[in-house]
């Protein structure tokens, strides 16, 4: 795929993740934090990929999902 | 047949009972199985019809439904051992419509946990491919899509958020449509996926599925997001000209690095076959298709995740497949700045291909970059943050582009690898917004131009390999 990885800013390690699940009271067994800090990690940094692609357009338009385009032009 | 009396449903519904009890033992395609229920709708079925009182195509129609969809008084386990035992007091709409119809609901399919795919460990039995029983038949429409393959029902539905029910048809040879959002009621279903899942028909070729997508198509006032756009005649919409239409092939969907051979050269002959039936294909690009993947994880897996947060994550932990909770509490962590950014970038992918489409009348892709591999490669693997991003976007990136920008999309058969035991791989058909039709109309034409879809497995031989 052509995204490429660079170091990223935002990532996050077990004890970030030990923490955010704390404060929305959900309990991981240790063992299982890592693949989570991995995935998020993973989604954050392509986010940052994102940004710097399309992060001025993005601050052009609404959040809209896609969904209420098709209502909305419904007689 | 049915409506010419030439086969009883009664007969239909006893043959598909008798395979499933010789083959599903190893497919496992099914969760529940309703004899008892479907021989007893069959009769009813049968007195209707010799008493002249034709419903209509589906009527005596057995199919089956992926375990995501209610069903009142029959088990809706969503393929988890948290809801083994939960029975719905009301149908899904969908079911609604098809007993009307007078088809007949043999059974549940079975499905990946919550229709969330990546699941390890299946409560319900190992499902297998029917071509060939040590590979995957795909998530998280599983059951769906081996039960038609396999000669176990007529037809079925399917739930797809990302490529639910397109990657499970792709990996059995079946067809396989996901509607545009708002195109089929999700009222009874347990999907909360708000703004892209969405209820689609699956079954052995395409006809069959315009036929389902007639049935449960349209406007339903129990769906907050249900459209009010007039459903067409799908069926009237299966011709085999395809003069003067407008066809583009997606670069970055379809010629990505690492492709199976037999997948790319599925491609190419099918854009031959597309040309030779009067259509103008030329290849395009959507330079920002790749960011589909990761954006809606970010936001369709957190809106997913957000509920399931407050009903099991919290109190069943233990409960949860392994991949299925590692999936939805990473998801719960996606921090809302990221999530908003994300259904900004959501827009700009959508509108690009939008855009896209006033330039064609369709667009396609393969279905899939590989066949269906086998059950072990199958299972989605941590490994390090660069190597994880780029399996989930190499399994995906067929497929989610087009969910992402809520646009109908159609899989069928399109050719077979060399393998021993060949394996289906598929084609991808999408246009725009409530224009099911013309990938119907596309998907048709194609189709009786080749003869993929004639192929079936030989489960004698295959399911063989478990034994042996």
């Amino acid at each position: 795929m052509d995204i490429p990885f660079r170091k990223s800013a935002m990532k996050v390690g077990i004890e970030h993740v030990r923490a955010m699940t704390k404060a929305i009271d959900l309990t991981i067994p240790e063992d299982e934090l890592l693949p989570v800090a991995i995935r998020l990690s993973a989604l954050l940094e392509i986010m940052e990929k994102i940004e710097s692609e399309l992060g001025d357009q993005m601050d052009t338009v609404d959040p809209v999902p896609p969904v209420f385009a098709e209502i909305a032009r419904l007689p | 047949m049915i409506e010419s009396r030439q086969l009883s449903p009664v007969e239909l519904v006893h043959i598909y009972l008798k395979r499933i009890e010789r083959y599903d033992g190893i497919l496992r395609s099914y969760i529940t199985v309703l004899a008892e229920r479907a021989v007893e709708q069959a009769k009813i079925a049968e007195q209707e019809i010799a008493k002249g009182n034709y419903r209509g195509i589906l009527h005596g129609i057995p199919y089956g439904v992926k375990d995501q969809l209610y069903t009142r008084g029959i088990k809706t386990t969503l393929g988890s051992r948290i809801l083994q035992d939960y029975v719905p007091d009301h149908d899904a709409a969908v079911i609604e419509r098809l007993n009307a119809a007078g088809a007949i609901l043999l059974g549940k399919h079975n499905l990946h946990e919550f229709g969330k795919g990546g699941t390890i460990d299946f409560p319900f039995g190992q499902p297998r491919n029917p071509w060939d029983i040590s590979r995957t038949p795909a998530s998280s429409s599983t059951g769906s899509g081996i039960a038609p393959a396999a000669g176990l029902c007529s037809g079925a539905l399917g739930n797809d958020t990302g490529g639910s029910i397109r990657w499970p048809a792709a990996a059995n040879g079946i067809v396989g449509l996901r509607p545009t959002f708002g195109r089929v009621s999700r009222h009874g279903g347990l999907m909360f996926g708000w703004n892209a899942d969405t209820i689609g028909p699956m079954g052995r070729n395409v006809f069959d599925c315009a036929a389902l997508l007639q049935v449960i198509a349209g406007n339903d006032s129990r769906d907050a997001l249900s459209a009010r756009v007039p459903v067409p005649d799908y069926i009237s919409a299966l011709t085999k000209d395809l003069r003067g239409m407008r066809i583009g092939l997606i670069r970055e969907m379809t010629w990505v690095e690492g492709m199976h051979p037999a997948v790319k050269g599925a491609m190419e002959e099918s854009v031959r076959v597309l040309r030779s039936l009067g259509a103008k294909v030329e290849e395009m690009s959507l330079r920002l298709a790749k960011y589909a993947v990761p954006l809606q994880m970010m936001t369709t897996d957190a809106d997913v995740a957000s509920v399931f947060l407050k009903k099991w994550l919290r109190t069943d932990w233990d409960r949860f497949d392994k991949g299925t909770r590692s999936r939805l509490a990473t998801a719960c962590l996606i921090p809302a700045p990221i999530y908003n950014r994300a259904m900004r970038a959501r827009v700009l992918v959508r509108q690009e291909m939008l855009d896209a489409l006033k330039n064609y009348d369709a667009l396609i892709t393969a279905t899939h970059l590989q066949p269906a591999p086998s059950i072990d490669k199958s299972k989605e693997t941590v490994g390090t943050v660069s190597d994880m991003m780029e399996r989930v976007l190499r399994r995906r990136i067929s497929t989610w582009p087009f969910s992402g920008a809520n646009v109908p999309a159609i899989a069928l058969p399109n050719g077979f690898t060399d393998d021993p035991l060949p394996m289906p791989v598929s084609l991808q058909i999408a246009s725009n917004p409530f224009s099911e039709e013309t990938v119907l109309k596309i998907a048709y034409a194609y189709e009786q131009a080749t003869v993929w879809h004639k192929r079936h497995p030989n489960l004698d031989f295959t399911t063989r390999q478990l034994t042996s």
